[in-house]
């Protein structure tokens, strides 16, 4: 047995239990795509709008929506699924076999980010379907939204082991998805917020990944603070997730 | 060297010591049940002697492995089924096989452990589905699918109807003659009799007594020799009878309690005053009544 068949095995697995629970994903993947068809299918949404900067609202909600989607994802759909199965001693009956603990947690990460992954890409081709265009820099788009993801799930692994209950970790990972939606602009676009909040903002992992995919939708030249933001929040919400899990 | 092997454990639970240092020395192949009262300190032991926890004290060794240092040999070498375990609602119970044979080196089939623990028809069953009794059976098949050398069951069979528990002995009897190691926590004095080579009793954290089920129920009961109330016989004079610890009469019954020797003597005594006793009957103390009356003892300490 390695670590790796073992992964293998919770990869598969956890799909299949994931795939049979889809009330879970009803926020992090349904919605959002909803969201993204709905907007993509109104002409109007996606011309350019003077009150935008020029932009269309479909290319100034972009972001916004991926990072709906990857908040969701990481911060209240792991924690809720590792949370229960601490509770119910899932945990402490894999402890009692080979399998290392990284297993379980590497395939959560895996299966999670593979639906996080594939709500993003498709929260940005079918707007580039309808015609509402592709990023101008996609790869920086992308890769802003896999650091984002990347950053929630490792917070999310950290509520999951800080608060007992399940139900509680994923209240508090919904709170604090609320305040990324926020700072991504989901209320009040970002281009509206005055200089402080903006700043205030991007120094969260959710402002700074949505103004990273806004600098890359619009084709402003990247820079390079929201990359480093994302990924002191990625290595944070990683190096806090390894110290704080148990077992039960 | 015993295979496992415990020496001076101690823990506890911020002020509470739960275990007070134990000793046990299991060999291969033997079965050795764990029994106590609720709160005694068992499931508390086995899950330090299996590594689940932080002894406070002493030492342990698996297979000369110490758990505490969480090798993942001992994982290979050791299947344990916990209490209050659960498994995902939605998995169905051939997957639960499957995952869990990825786990090991040399797994079980699955087929072989479907079929001993009655779940061959319920493999496309989701484990919330199950009965109590199914999910239990399903948590023990998937503590010996790794072919474990050592076992610990805690409460394997709580919860299960008779001819289930019966089913599962049968099981637990075939892994013994190949040789696995077994340490059974049970509440069962009838499951303890049937399986285990050798029983430890605790009792608030110490070891109370300990020896095969015989010499235990032995040790701490009285043999019982009753027979129909006669007239002819003297009372006061079976008092006296060697071993003889007491004569009543209850109902319409005489009942004389006494040693292991006692009843052969009684029936002399009886003898020799030419009365034949009627309605015979010589009951051994079982090792319930032994349980019974170690535990209570450590209770009243």
């Amino acid at each position: 047995m390695t670590a790796a068949t073992a992964t293998a095995a919770h990869v598969r697995n956890e799909t299949r239990l994931l795939l049979r629970e889809p009330a879970a994903l009803i926020f992090g993947a349904v919605l959002p795509l909803a969201a993204i068809i709905v907007m993509a299918v109104i002409p109007a949404a996606r011309e350019a709008n003077p009150d935008f900067g020029g932009f269309s609202v479909v290319q100034v909600y972009q972001p916004t929506i991926v990072l709906f989607a990857t908040s969701v994802l990481g911060l209240t759909v792991m924690p809720a699924i590792l949370g229960g199965y601490r509770q119910q001693g899932i945990l402490r009956r894999l402890r009692t076999t080979p399998a290392p603990a990284g297993a379980l947690l590497a395939a959560l990460f895996i299966v999670i980010a593979a639906v996080g992954l594939l709500v993003s890409a498709l929260l940005v081709v079918v707007p580039a379907i309808a015609g509402a265009g592709l990023p101008a820099n996609l790869g920086w788009f992308v890769l802003a939204a896999v650091l984002s993801l990347l950053a929630f799930l490792g917070l999310g692994t950290v509520l999951a082991s800080v608060v007992p209950s399940p139900a509680a970790a994923s209240g508090i990972g919904n709170v604090v998805a609320a305040i990324m939606w926020f700072a991504s602009g989901l209320w009040l676009p970002r281009v509206a917020f005055p200089d402080w909040l903006v700043t205030l903002t991007d120094l969260t992992p959710g402002g700074a990944a949505t103004q990273a995919m806004l600098n890359a939708t619009l084709g402003v030249p990247p820079s390079g603070e929201p990359f480093v933001v994302l990924a002191v929040w990625t290595a944070l919400a990683a190096a806090l997730a390894v110290r704080t899990f148990r077992w039960e | 060297m015993a295979l496992i092997d415990v020496t001076g454990l101690r823990k506890s639970y911020g002020s509470r010591e739960v275990l007070r240092g134990i000793d046990l020395q299991v060999d291969e192949g033997e079965i050795v049940g764990v029994l106590g009262p609720n709160g005694s300190g068992k499931t508390t032991a086995v899950e330090c002697i299996g590594g689940l926890r932080t002894r406070d004290g002493g030492s342990v060794r698996v297979a000369g492995m110490d758990p505490a240092d969480d090798p993942r040999a001992l994982r290979e070498t050791l299947g344990m089924q916990l209490q209050q375990c659960r498994l995902p609602n939605r998995i169905r119970v051939g997957e639960a096989l499957e995952v869990y044979s990825a786990f090991y080196a040399n797994p079980r089939p699955a087929s072989e452990l479907l079929e001993r623990f009655g779940l061959s028809r319920h493999v496309k069953q989701p484990f919330g589905k199950l009965s109590g009794g199914q999910q239990q059976r399903l948590s023990i098949a998937l503590a010996l699918i790794g072919r474990p050398r050592v076992a610990f069951l805690d409460e394997l069979t709580t919860g299960l109807d008779p001819a289930a528990r019966r089913e599962i002995w049968e099981y637990l009897k075939l892994l013994r003659d190949e040789g696995v190691t077994m340490l059974l926590v049970t509440h069962f004095m009838e499951e303890a009799a049937y399986l285990c080579d050798r029983v430890v009793i605790l009792e608030g954290g110490r070891i109370v007594a300990s020896g095969t089920p015989e010499s235990i129920a032995a040790g701490a009961g009285q043999q019982e020799t009753s027979f129909a109330v006669d007239p002819a016989v003297d009372l006061d004079a079976l008092r006296l009878v060697a071993g003889v610890t007491s004569v009543s009469v209850e109902r319409d019954r005489v009942l004389v309690r006494g040693d292991a020797d006692s009843p052969q003597a009684v029936l002399g005594a009886l003898a020799a005053a030419g009365i034949t006793a009627r309605q015979l009957r010589v009951t051994s103390p079982s090792l319930d009544d032994a349980y019974l009356t170690l535990t209570r003892e450590g209770a009243s300490r």
